[in-house]
């Protein structure tokens, strides 16, 4: 271990995983600190069916409350009662977390979409919030480049508002997919293969995807991509990256000269607390993290000279969502058809232009849909009657099956909404936990209810029958889909937030007083601190952000190397 | 009957003979359709085959299995008695011993309607009635009765007792995934093309 590292990387998933391999690949000595312990997909993730877990994939009674994953993944989530965090009066937000190497990567939706001018540039439209300090034109060589290395399935449509990439060939579509496509088409919108980090085909020496369906209880193979499998083995093979596991960082040290000396973990175990030196500290352990990081390290909070360290909390926009069935399938054979746990997209198709303005709200919502078999019939239960007729029917209605789901609608930004250290409660580690301050505007209650209505739209132009009290859609294992821990709420429309695409908090800006960091992802303050995560949004946009979380952390590591160079 | 592994390990030292390939890969093609057409769907695991009931009384755990046949009977797929559902329900309540009291006491309020209503105590026939009776409230919303918030519970637990086993999940509803796959199939239906 040297004793002044190039750099130190906190965090292991989407973007410290890729700053690592950046950094490490052009031989800068980097220490990487996980605070949760090792993975080894060949070994901790494969495939087992329900019936042979003890309690069918819900834990023994009780045991799973702590965490938020199922009795397949929770060892790679996070224990709630170790890591609490508060959340203050009339704030209804759960904080999905995950710690392991690889952190969500491992388990996510995989979902691979670049965020367009349409959200760089949407306050300069609709004159609300505040422009991007980057727009479409920085970030594409970043997009470029990380979608080359992770590979990405999908197919080229030609909007504006939902750029093209670097694309293996895209996911077939299964049968309820087809008709989604049909009913959407008819009715005037674009749609396409959900955009997927899954490849199609062999990629950089990875498999492609055997069509399991497991993706969110964790690849065994690596054909979805994730830090374990994908950046970690390059990183690894120069000899320049070394990762501690269970390793919790506490705080960012500082010197006389307002640089980051390098950070303080303790040893998740044992609780030693150890300090290590680096040139230059790069936070990439969760939007979320990465802003306690910063609260923890500095009274009044590290790079705060703006006073917005902190504020303008977003989460992409959840709830909605039409579960039911598609009539035309009924009865058909059994299919594979969960076997890519995917779907379709129908791109946000309002408020693009004047002609698409809506008067009523700004911005947009991206539409999924998805059916067929699942390993769950969830509608099962709540069909009336028993015996062998009851069974044939569950049967019929099995490969019927059919979901409109809203992954993440656009939230507005609003200074309103923060998180802050909470006074009393603390960790396992004695580390203050975090206190979130989070409510959604008039905007985005407006948006999910035309959402909602454009879903069952959807649902009826494809033949659809509507079952009220379902879970409100996604594939299995998403949030609300079938098989996850809020798959039974039904379709309860108060259940905003939880998209798990939390972003903000520490947002880009040109202007020092506006913002905590610049378009590289380094903080206006100390030229020695970079953020990468989704803290630099100033939007949430439509899309799904870990792409351009990623593409930002890339760029962002152009940009370290220059400064090293120079130094 | 050979296993899979005997078939693979004659099949590719046969096709080693002079001649053997093309023969010996059509008969492992024909072997294999022959065989268990869920090998994805390893056997479930024997926790309940020899399973004695630790939370129901021997008289409530008789009604309760009785209940559960009724609801999901074995017919030209297997049931909930195939399944083991009713010993499932026990083993998943005595696991809550500590941690979920409320949740069996909702299941011990439940048998005890269901005694309430005679259900324990009836011959075939007559429960079959009862089931038909204390079931109304579903088809019939002004219906009433007091023990069909026992039947909901019941058939709840039961169907996720059933599809979760591989008995529901395989046997009946021939579920495919979970495997290992070269393609996904697509949609090949023209009708599905068309609104």
């Amino acid at each position: 271990m040297p004793k002044v590292y190039d750099a130190i990387v906190v965090g292991s998933g989407a973007c410290g995983g890729w700053a690592a391999m950046e950094l490490a690949s052009r031989g800068m000595k980097v220490l990487m600190l996980e605070a949760g312990s090792k993975v080894v997909p060949a070994q901790d993730f494969h495939h087992r069916f329900l019936y042979e877990m003890e309690f069918r994939g819900q834990g023994r009674p009780g045991s799973l409350r702590r965490y938020t994953g199922n009795e397949r993944n929770y060892r790679i989530m996070l224990d709630s009662t170790e890591n609490p965090y508060t959340t203050a009066p009339g704030t209804n937000y759960r904080w999905t977390r995950s710690r392991c190497l690889g952190g969500r990567t491992m388990h996510w939706a995989r979902a691979t979409d670049r965020m367009a001018d349409y959200e760089f540039k949407a306050a300069s439209r609709d004159g609300y919030g505040m422009d991007w300090a980057v727009d479409y034109a920085a970030m594409k060589p970043y997009y470029d480049r990380v979608e080359r290395f992770i590979g990405v399935s999908g197919a080229m449509e030609g909007l504006p508002q939902f750029p093209d990439g670097v694309f293996l060939p895209a996911m077939p579509l299964n049968c309820a997919e087809t008709i989604f496509t049909a009913a959407s088409k008819s009715l005037g919108w674009r749609t396409t293969h959900r955009r997927l980090a899954q490849l199609t085909r062999m990629h950089n020496n990875r498999p492609p995807c055997h069509y399991c369906g497991n993706c969110v209880n964790g690849c065994d193979v690596g054909a979805m991509f994730n830090t374990v499998a994908v950046t970690l083995p390059p990183a690894l093979k120069t000899g320049n990256l070394d990762v501690l596991t269970d390793s919790v960082v506490a705080s960012v040290r500082m010197n006389a000269e307002n640089r980051a000396q390098g950070v303080t973990y303790l040893e998740r175990f044992t609780m030693k607390s150890i300090d290590v030196d680096a040139k230059f500290v790069i936070l990439a352990a969760s939007t979320l993290e990465n802003t306690r990081l910063l609260l923890l390290s500095a009274k009044g909070g590290l790079a705060n000279s703006s006073g917005l360290l902190g504020h303008y909390m977003m989460d992409q926009v959840g709830g909605g969502g039409v579960s039911g069935i598609l009539p035309k399938l009924r009865g058909g054979p059994s299919r594979l058809d969960d076997g890519k746990s995917a779907g379709i997209t129908i791109p946000n198709f309002q408020n693009i232009d004047k002609q698409t303005q809506r008067k009523d709200f700004i911005r947009g919502y991206v539409i999924n849909a998805t059916g067929g078999q699942t390993e769950y019939p969830q509608y099962a239960a709540s069909v009336p009657g028993y015996g062998s007729a009851w069974k044939k029917e569950i049967k019929s209605r099995y490969v019927a099956q059919a979901r409109v789901w809203n992954a993440g609608a656009e939230m507005l930004a609003q200074k309103e909404n923060f998180v802050e250290l909470d006074p009393e409660v603390k960790d396992h580690w004695g580390i203050p936990a975090l206190k979130i301050h989070f409510t959604h505007s008039d905007n985005d209650r407006k948006l999910i209810a035309d959402f909602q209505q454009k879903a069952e739209e959807l649902f009826r132009k494809a033949g659809g029958e509507i079952i009220p009290g379902l879970g409100r859609g996604g594939p299995a294992g998403f949030p609300g889909g079938p098989g996850s821990p809020d798959a039974n709420q039904g379709g309860r429309r108060d259940t905003l937030g939880g998209a798990i695409h939390e972003v903000g908090t520490a947002r880009m800006s040109v202007d020092p007083k506006e913002g905590v960091l610049n378009s590289f992802c380094q903080t206006h303050d100390i030229p020695n601190l970079y953020v990468f995560g989704g803290n630099a949004f100033p939007s949430t946009g439509d899309k799904h952000p870990t792409l351009t979380m990623m593409a930002l952390s890339a760029r962002g590591c152009d940009h370290l190397r220059e400064q090293a160079k120079k130094a | 009957m050979p296993s899979r592994r005997d078939v693979l390990d004659l099949a590719v030292r046969a096709a080693a003979l002079p001649g053997g390939a093309e023969f010996f890969s059509a008969w492992l093609r024909a072997a294999a359709v022959d065989q268990d057409d869920h090998q994805h769907a390893p056997p479930e695991p024997p926790l309940l085959r020899n399973y004695q009931p630790k939370f129901f009384s021997p008289a409530d755990f008789a009604a309760l299995q009785a209940l559960t046949e009724i609801l999901i009977p074995t017919d030209d797929t297997p049931g909930a008695r195939e399944a083991h559902c009713a010993h499932y329900i026990d083993y998943l309540l005595h696991a809550a011993d500590d941690v979920a009291p409320d949740m069996q006491k909702q299941w011990r309020d439940a048998m005890a309607a269901l005694q309430q209503a005679g259900f324990h105590t009836l011959d075939a026939n007559g429960r079959a009635a009862l089931v038909e009776e204390i079931s109304k409230p579903e088809r019939d919303r002004s219906a009433t009765h007091p023990a069909f918030a026992a039947y909901r519970l019941i058939k709840q637990q039961n169907t996720f007792a059933f599809y979760t086993s591989r008995a529901g999940m395989i046997d009946a509803l021939d579920y495919k995934g979970n495997s290992y796959n070269t393609t996904f199939p697509a949609c090949d239906h023209p009708q599905h093309h068309v609104i």
